[in-house]
């Protein structure tokens, strides 16, 4: 068993708190990630996990053993550093073997598995260079391969490709995965890269000034994000979050702000009338027809579809998704809709709660509404 | 072109006008003691000779001096660095109270002129019983050459990165593991400067030998050849050129030695971003 359990996690460095009661479950095998925008505390967890940083309180354990007590070398872990931190001074072969070394492998044992773990990391050449020899992507592979050459029951990355370059970051992403299908290992991925986040993880824990914000798979926290900060932070080009208030006509819950009024989709008993935020995704927004009347401002041509900006009052404005093949103009007058049945209502404030009632397989879609 | 010529007109005279005692001290060394006087002086010897050293080293106690200098210096300076390597590994890694102004508190000693400390040392030694021993003297360096050591490594230490640290610790290793397998290979270059500075202070330092130690069998050579050679009424040139040659020759020698490691890069690529 190597579930990993975070209970009531609080880490404080003097008078400032990075991580506020943390719970977290993660499970045998799973892909978890730790995203959240820099400073919001991903590496502070991730370290009290490989014991380098103690809880001030709380308890972490890993398969069933509370580990708080626990030295980083007895933990049975494997961490991958943004640093990649190699020791400069070694062989990418003396590199690889030094945990096997520290844990009393003998050296004719050593080998076999050193040269196993280069392999599949394509080290095989490179194994008698020294880490300043290297390029940025080798070195990160040789870090790979210190946590992989034994068969830890926990890894743990801290944000390992963010200093590669896009096409190596891309290809390492889908190799990660895949070697975490083949070791079937519990993985904790640390990254501030929501694209990483969403591509390679089972389950996603989104993080945010030290507390835990949402904690559910990819597309949940996509369709359903748990609050404001998690929609505005989830998803390239960013959801359109609309500020406006809400009130309760004759039982249906209406949405109003300047350029837009809507009905919006059943929510829950706490919403309330008074300010509120409507989140709409940029592909929930429909261009060229509908009761929004605005302006377009920007458009942005990424080569299968267009990005298109739409002012439609003062202050507010609406980011849609087009094919590439109708090109608006800026400047040009243009009607849009959006999709209720696939909008958000927060609750007021920066980190206000979705209101929305949560998606049920046949609920029925609402008709395309605005205005 | 014609700055360039200046340049290096001027940098080829700084450098004769530091070397030409130096040359001058092995050339004394070298000529018979009835040219040393001789006007107008003579720039090379007209008649070379060793006899000079050979005196030193065959009817003086000269290799005595040396045997305690090397003893003196070499006992300093593992001693120095030994302490001040653990001391910035305490002042950097560990978060205590108190820990910044610590560091600056040995600072403060450092600035202290050695003159004004030597009496109560002195005194402090005679009461321990450990007046006029090569031991004394380690003492009363270490105490002067360490607070310096202690600054010159705390920076060296600083710029290694703490996550080589960490990750030696999730590896497996011990703390004290992880001080010997990846901090130590690490500073090296620091431990390096740090001995040679020990060393060569130790080794050229006159006062407290001369306060603290006056017996022949514990005397270095900075106060040993002085004693030997200069007295009131007469200065033996020629031995003490000769002894000043085979008083430099161990620094040289050292310096040889370490001054690859000191331009040696200092692990680059370890750590990225
Ligand atoms: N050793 C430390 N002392 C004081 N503050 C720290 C320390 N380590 C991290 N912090 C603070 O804790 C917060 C979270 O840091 P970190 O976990 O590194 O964030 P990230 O999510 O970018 O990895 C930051 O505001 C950082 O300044
Ligand atoms: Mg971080």
């Amino acid at each position: 068993m190597a579930e990993v359990v975070f209970k009531d996690i609080v880490k404080s460095f003097g008078s400032f708190t990075a991580v506020h009661g943390l719970n977290l479950t993660i499970a045998e095998g799973e892909f978890v990630s730790l995203l959240g925008p820099s400073g919001c505390g991903k590496t502070t967890t991730l370290r009290m996990l490989a014991g380098l940083d103690f809880p001030t309180s709380g308890s972490i354990s890993i398969g069933n053993r509370v580990v708080n007590d626990v030295a980083p070398g007895e933990r049975d872990i494997a961490m991958v550093f943004q640093s990649y931190a190699l020791y400069p001074h070694m062989t990418v072969y003396d590199n690889i073997a030094y945990p096997l070394k520290k844990r009393g492998v003998r050296k004719a044992d050593r080998a076999p598995m050193v040269q196993k773990t280069a392999d599949l990391l394509q080290l095989t050449e490179l194994l008698r260079r020294k880490p300043r020899q290297l390029s940025g992507g080798q070195q990160q592979r040789v870090a790979l391969g210190r946590a992989l050459v034994r068969d830890p029951k926990v890894f743990l990355l801290d944000e390992p490709l963010s200093n590669l370059d896009a096409k190596l970051r891309g290809y390492m992403r889908v190799e990660l995965v895949e070697l975490h299908r083949r070791l079937g290992r519990t993985m904790v991925y640390v990254t501030h890269d929501q694209l990483e986040a969403m591509t390679m993880s089972d389950r996603i824990a989104v993080m945010e000034g030290g507390k835990l914000q949402q904690f559910a798979p990819p597309n949940e926290v996509y369709r359903e994000p748990a609050n404001r900060f998690v929609a505005g932070f989830i998803g390239t080009p960013a959801m359109n979050l609309i500020d406006g208030t809400l009130a309760n006509e004759a039982g249906a819950w209406r949405f109003a702000s300047p350029g837009i009024t809507l009905t919006c989709p059943p929510l829950t008993d706490d919403a309330v009338s008074g300010p509120a935020c409507l989140g709409v995704r940029p592909e929930d927004v429909l261009l060229g027809e509908g009761p929004i009347r605005g302006q377009v401002q920007v458009v942005e041509q990424t080569g299968h579809e267009n990005i298109v900006v739409v002012k439609i009052a003062d202050g507010i404005r609406l980011t849609g998704r087009a094919g590439a093949d109708h090109v608006w103009r800026p400047g040009e007058t243009i009607q849009c809709a959006v999709d209720v049945s696939k909008a958000h209502v927060f609750a007021a404030g920066p980190s206000g709660q979705r209101l929305n009632r949560p998606l049920t397989k046949d609920q029925p879609r609402l008709a395309k509404e605005g205005a | 072109m014609i700055r360039r010529i200046a340049f290096n007109l001027f940098a080829w005279t700084i450098v004769l006008a530091v070397a030409f005692p130096l040359f001058w001290m092995v050339l004394t060394s070298l000529k018979p003691q009835f040219e040393l006087f001789r006007r107008p002086p003579t720039f090379l010897p007209e008649t070379w000779t060793v006899e000079h050293y050979w005196t030193l080293l065959s009817s003086t106690k000269f290799l005595t001096y040396f045997k305690n200098s090397v003893i003196l210096s070499t006992t300093t300076t593992l001693v120095v660095v030994a302490i001040a390597t653990i001391g910035a590994y305490s002042l950097v890694r560990f978060r205590y109270r108190g820990r910044e102004s610590l560091a600056f508190l040995v600072l403060f000693t450092y600035l202290l002129p050695s003159v004004v400390l030597i009496i109560p040392l002195y005194l402090m030694l005679v009461q321990l019983g450990l007046s006029n021993s090569i031991l004394s003297l380690v003492i009363a360096y270490t105490t002067f050459a360490l607070p310096y050591a202690l600054w010159l490594l705390r920076s060296f230490m600083a710029g290694i990165p703490e996550d080589l640290e960490s990750a030696a610790l999730v590896d497996g290793a011990s703390r004290l593991g992880a001080f010997r397998d990846v901090i130590l290979p690490q500073l090296l270059p620091g431990i390096i400067s740090t001995a040679l500075f020990t060393f060569i202070l130790s080794w050229n330092e006159y006062l407290y030998a001369l306060v603290l130690v006056n017996s022949d069998s514990a005397r270095p050579l900075t106060t040993g050849v002085m004693n030997m050679l200069v007295s009131s009424f007469n200065i033996e040139w020629s031995l003490l050129m000769a002894a000043s040659v085979m008083m430099s020759v161990p620094l040289i020698i050292v310096f040889a030695f370490l001054q690859s490691y000191l331009t040696r890069g200092f692990g680059a690529g370890g750590v990225k971003g």
